[in-house]
């Protein structure tokens, strides 16, 4: 095994917590259960990684093993890293029926095509998702495994979530999807985070969502805050509207989590006690941000709570109705 | 009465002043007794004119839920409403009476039907935001058996436009609003929504019971809107080997495959008539039921 080899195994041990160090090395097919029992867990790390390094050199492993490891890693913990959402567009007639073998071919082709040197790696998880990891190189060097960019895509569906994309390699992966998936154009989705499954649901509306019913059965805070009985006897109807309202905007139960929102303004400024700021002709720019560990779901207690005022401005609840988190917010509208 | 009890002085000093004085608040007294009966009177008398109102109130709603009544079954019956209703009383504004009249009529005789709709698995459609919107929600349902309810919120503008919905993003549902009908004929294009969703249940049903209950057979290939199926089976004998069996629903609308492929390890089985039998039970019968006929048979174990 030449040094880069050995480099990358090095960082993939480091990166992988402790914990899972053993139950990610039994899913990998290369290493035999006797190898694995033989392993001691306990060590330090480092001195781990040279077991480990030893017993692949043994067996004569390479670049395209260590990369499968790394890969069942990233699957199964794929919130970490920043995610990105991209959108197909113009779907053709036989978007509807491409399998997975013919997906992976035209992929492949597609991609090695534009970039020669280039490593490709597609497996399908068993929640009907297609995961491709993808090492880039260029006419002159090799690929580069210590960046690579991993992409999950579901059949059948426009939505394509990406990390660790540089630009200057987005319009070669652009092109190789729109051709694989048979769709007319990708574009970015304006929705990210750092949590995979978060952005997955919130795109393909896998979270619960609530809907005006003929009988409403009263929704019920999760973890209701003990209050004095009788304030809460006369506010009852209004804090059930709020939740009802809160949990249309925004979903009920667990909510995806999202940890920004944020709004570019474009607009005008308007405050007539401000005579240096108001009345010029280029509009003020400014940045909202919105920052939590859930977001969602300090929204949905904002509205729910009366923080927020009710009807739920479309601003905030575009995010979940149009499924994004960044806006750009001009005198037009958004 | 007697007021002793107040002015006991008065009482006790003899003469004309005295008398007189007695007689001075007797009279007041009375004066005010005849202020609170009047004032008793002038409630009660309110109360009746309220409680005659209330009455004549009543009576309208009453004489106008006959009408709408008698208007309903007409309309029931006959699909027709009757040109004049005999009993009205006011000319001038009865044509407008009857026609506010017919579309009440209209309007329960809508609700009804839609509530029957939902009671039997269909659509069911509620009004929101004080009428300028509606909630759709249709049900799914598979074998007798109520599966997932998806739901549709739509603007009521001029033009018809779906502002929230919960339908998952491989049931092409741009597709069908841009180049179906939904401005024109609403219950087509819910029904061919309906008919989309209700296959996908299905099918993804059938899946569902597939693995619950055939642990022997495993599926070795799925798709996220169930249109694609690669099963492998275990054939017993001594040329047991693995069987892949490959189902493809083209039409998104049913919930049976339009092509079954077997492949077998032995080039004989998918050309014997055993399996050919097979195949074509595939094409025919919910892939959970035919797995039963296949393993009764023993093609499979």
């Amino acid at each position: 095994m030449d040094d880069s080899t050995k480099r990358i195994l090095q960082r993939l041990i480091r990166r992988i917590p402790s914990q899972m160090l053993q139950t990610i090395l039994g899913k990998w097919a290369h290493l035999s259960r006797e190898d694995l029992h033989s392993l001691d867990f306990t060590q330090p790390k480092w001195v781990f990684t040279e077991h480990l390094l030893a017993h692949c050199e043994e067996n004569g492993l390479t670049v395209k093993h260590i990369t499968e490891l790394e890969m069942i890693y990233i699957i199964e913990n794929p919130n970490q890293g920043m995610w990105h959402g991209f959108q197909l567009l113009d779907a053709e007639e036989d978007a509807p029926s491409i399998e997975l073998t013919q997906f992976k071919e035209q992929f492949k082709a597609n991609l090695t095509e534009l970039i020669s040197h280039v490593s490709i790696k597609i497996k399908k998880h068993t929640d009907e998702a297609i995961w491709i990891r993808i090492a880039w190189g260029d006419n002159f060097t090799k690929p580069n495994h210590l960046k690579p960019t991993y992409v999950v895509h579901h059949l059948q569906t426009p939505y394509v979530f990406v990390t660790g994309l540089t630009s200057k390699h987005k319009p070669l992966l652009n092109q190789a999807l729109v051709l694989a998936t048979r769709y007319g154009s990708m574009k970015d989705a304006h929705l990210s985070g750092r949590n995979l499954t978060a952005i997955r649901d919130l795109l393909m509306r896998q979270y619960q969502q609530v809907f005006p019913t003929k009988h409403p059965k009263p929704l019920q805070e999760k973890n209701p805050v003990p209050r004095n009985p009788n304030i809460e006897k006369e506010q009852a109807e209004n804090t059930e509207n709020r939740l009802q309202m809160a949990c249309e905007a925004f979903g009920d139960g667990t909510l995806p989590q999202l940890q920004k929102a944020v709004y570019k303004l474009e607009t005008k400024f308007r405050d007539n006690s401000n005579k240096t700021l108001t009345g010029r002709e280029e509009p003020f720019r400014g940045v909202v941000e919105f920052a939590s560990t859930n977001l969602l779901e300090s929204l949905r207690h904002c509205v729910s709570s009366g923080m927020a005022s009710t009807p739920v401005t479309p601003l905030l609840s575009s995010i979940t109705q149009k499924g994004r988190n960044y806006f750009v917010i001009t005198d037009k509208g958004v | 009465m007697l007021v002793l009890i107040y002015y006991p002085t008065f009482v006790l000093s003899p003469g004309v002043l005295g008398h007189l004085n007695m007689l001075e608040m007797e009279a007041s007294n009375l004066k005010q007794q005849d202020l609170r009966q009047s004032s008793c009177e002038e409630e009660l008398n309110a109360t009746l004119q309220a409680l005659l109102r209330k009455r004549d109130q009543l009576q309208v709603e009453i004489k106008a839920n006959t009408s709408l009544q008698k208007m309903r079954s007409l309309l029931d019956r006959t699909g027709v409403p009757c040109e004049r209703n005999e009993d009205v009383d006011d000319q001038e504004d009865g044509s407008d009476n009857s026609q506010l009249l017919l579309m009440m009529a209209k309007h329960t005789q809508l609700k009804d039907l839609l509530h029957a709709h939902h009671l039997i698995g269909g659509y069911d459609v509620l009004q929101t935001r004080k009428g300028k919107g509606v909630c759709v929600s249709l049900a799914t349902a598979y074998e007798g058996v109520y599966l997932e309810t998806y739901n549709l919120e739509i603007d009521l503008g001029s033009n018809l436009r779906i502002c929230r919905h919960n339908i998952p993003p491989f049931i092409p549902l741009e597709r069908l609003v841009t180049q179906g009908n939904m401005q024109t004929d609403i219950r087509d294009f819910l029904d061919t929504l309906s008919q989309y969703l209700n296959a996908y249940a299905g099918r993804k049903q059938q899946l569902h019971l597939t693995k619950e209950i055939h642990s022997s057979v495993q599926v070795a290939e799925s798709n996220a809107l169930c249109t694609i199926l690669v099963l492998m089976f275990t054939v017993p004998g001594e040329k047991a080997g693995a069987t892949l069996c490959t189902l493809q629903y083209a039409d998104h609308t049913q919930c049976l495959p339009t092509r079954v492929n077997i492949q077998s390890e032995d080039t004989a089985l998918a050309s014997s008539p055993q399996w050919k039998k097979n195949q074509a039970l595939l094409l025919e019968t919910p892939l959970h039921t035919a797995l039963v006929t296949m393993k009764k048979t023993g093609s499979i174990a």
